[in-house]
């Protein structure tokens, strides 16, 4: 065996996965001629070099977005009885942007309005026992989510990555105005995204101290279909010691509807709070 | 992390399925197979892609994509099918969407991409020179021709037969052999050459 023939076959010795016959004859060549061994170990050094190059592991945001991504491809498989069925979604979105997003924000205004006037109490209601402060506080609460609820509604017509970008863009901001948490909640209460109501409950997280994120947070997590949505936000009140989320906790650790995984985490919490 | 309940029909946590049966199962409609096939997979898939890109959030982005294209075109994918040609398959073509949308070479890391990340390698171009022998093998790479570049890395890091990576760049084996083998030789002396570099 030559130099050129053995150096045809020093990929398939370096290619520890493969053994033949042939690399004798190789191993013997090179054992004789000094110009192949310095050409074989330079190509060894460099893949061994190679081979060390350290794998950094990505980070979790991505196992966390791919799940978010399966859950809602299940949820959307789950609800389309057949492909070919489904409206299109230029229709769909047709319909949404010009006639069941404004009827639906009107509608909200309305109830809103009327919740408002119905059921707000005096500015200061001095003398009321706990049971009845809590009561009203809890309605507040809603009042107020509705009231995001229709602006949020507004900011439908953007695409999800249009709107995932708005949700980060908050991100860097160390103190957003309520308008911006408004929309922060409203993201996660109503945005048909998994990602993006997964994005807007991490964008929320520094500000869980505040009265307003920690009940629009839990006056969203009834209407929360997605477990893993479901199970982000029970952390997030746990974390923020929500213990007005106690209750609905309590609930959602014996309703045997939801997955297995949001009744551990409601039970969980619970214990926590 | 999340866990979430395995389907009668399959157990997606079943280690003796294999990739090839999952897909299977995810194409008739157990879409919770594919948790256990990005947790197989998704490792090894990113440190292919961190090192053809030399971008992490790339890297990271293009993996999203390929297992959204798995879902979305499990219908297309075979009986006869081998799973691991086919997601390298998807890869390619996502890296090359990828490319053709930065309009740019992965020449370079970006080194506010890996700064984070202790255990990565720096990796910025001139400024390898000075830097360690990681960054010097990353310049090395990142000098490369793109499909070179590509058969050498899937040679060396996924642990592919030379069948499969033939199967997935669509050549022969034998085609696959010589490019994997002319790359190593211009890795070698690109990475030679900057060492040589940094010492004078």
């Amino acid at each position: 065996m030559n130099c050129t023939q053995a150096q045809e076959r020093f990929a398939d010795l370096l290619d520890a996965r493969r053994t033949g016959p042939d690399h004798a004859a190789v191993r013997a060549h090179l054992a004789s001629c000094p110009a192949c061994q310095r050409e074989y170990a330079t190509l060894a050094r460099t893949l061994a070099a190679l081979d060390a190059l350290p794998a950094a592991p990505p980070s979790p945001a991505l196992r966390r977005n791919f799940y978010a991504m399966l859950e809602e491809e299940k949820l959307a498989a789950a609800g389309r009885p057949a492909a070919f069925r489904r409206p299109r979604p230029a229709l769909r979105s047709a319909l949404w942007r010009w006639i069941l997003a404004p009827a639906a924000a009107g509608t909200l205004a309305i109830a809103a309005f009327l919740a408002g006037t119905r059921y707000a109490p005096p500015a200061a209601a001095p003398g009321l026992d706990p049971a009845t402060k809590r009561e009203l506080a809890e309605l507040r609460a809603r009042v107020d989510s509705v009231g995001q609820l229709v602006g949020y509604s507004l900011l439908q017509q953007r695409s999800t990555s249009e709107r995932l970008q708005g949700v980060l863009a908050t991100l860097d901001r160390k103190d957003p105005s309520q308008k911006v948490l408004s929309d922060l909640i409203g993201a996660l209460a109503l945005d048909p995204s998994a990602n993006v109501r997964l994005s807007a409950l991490d964008a929320l997280y520094p500000h869980a101290n505040q009265q307003l994120v920690r009940s629009g947070v839990l006056a969203s997590l009834p209407r929360e279909q997605n477990p893993l949505v479901q199970v982000a936000m029970i952390d997030f009140l746990v974390a923020a010691r929500d213990h007005a989320a106690a209750p609905e906790l309590g609930r959602m650790a014996r309703n045997e509807t939801l997955d297995r995984a949001v009744r551990d985490a409601a039970q969980r919490g619970l214990a926590q709070l | 992390m999340v866990s979430f309940p395995a389907t009668d029909a399959v157990d997606p946590a079943d280690a003796t399925l294999s990739d090839h049966e999952l897909m299977l199962a995810v194409r008739d409609g157990e879409l919770d197979a594919l948790g256990e096939l990005f947790e197989r997979h998704h490792g090894p898939l990113y440190g292919f892609l961190v090192k053809f890109t030399g971008q992490r959030t790339a890297a990271e982005d293009i993996v999203q994509t390929v297992f959204q294209r798995m879902l979305k075109y499990r219908h297309t994918y075979r009986d006869e099918g081998n799973f691991t040609a086919w997601m390298y398959h998807l890869a390619r073509r996502c890296a090359a969407d990828h490319f053709r949308k930065s309009n740019a070479a992965p020449a370079a890391t970006d080194p506010a991409d890996l700064q984070d990340h202790a255990d990565d390698a720096p990796h910025a171009g001139d400024r390898a020179a000075t830097s360690d022998d990681h960054a010097l093998l990353h310049t090395a790479l990142s000098r490369l021709d793109r499909d070179d570049r590509e058969v050498l890395l899937l040679s060396r890091f996924q642990e592919l037969p030379f069948a499969e990576i033939a199967a997935v760049l669509e050549c022969s084996v034998g085609a696959a052999k010589v490019r994997a083998h002319r790359a190593l030789r211009e890795l070698r002396d690109t990475y030679f050459q900057l060492q040589q570099e940094r010492l004078t």
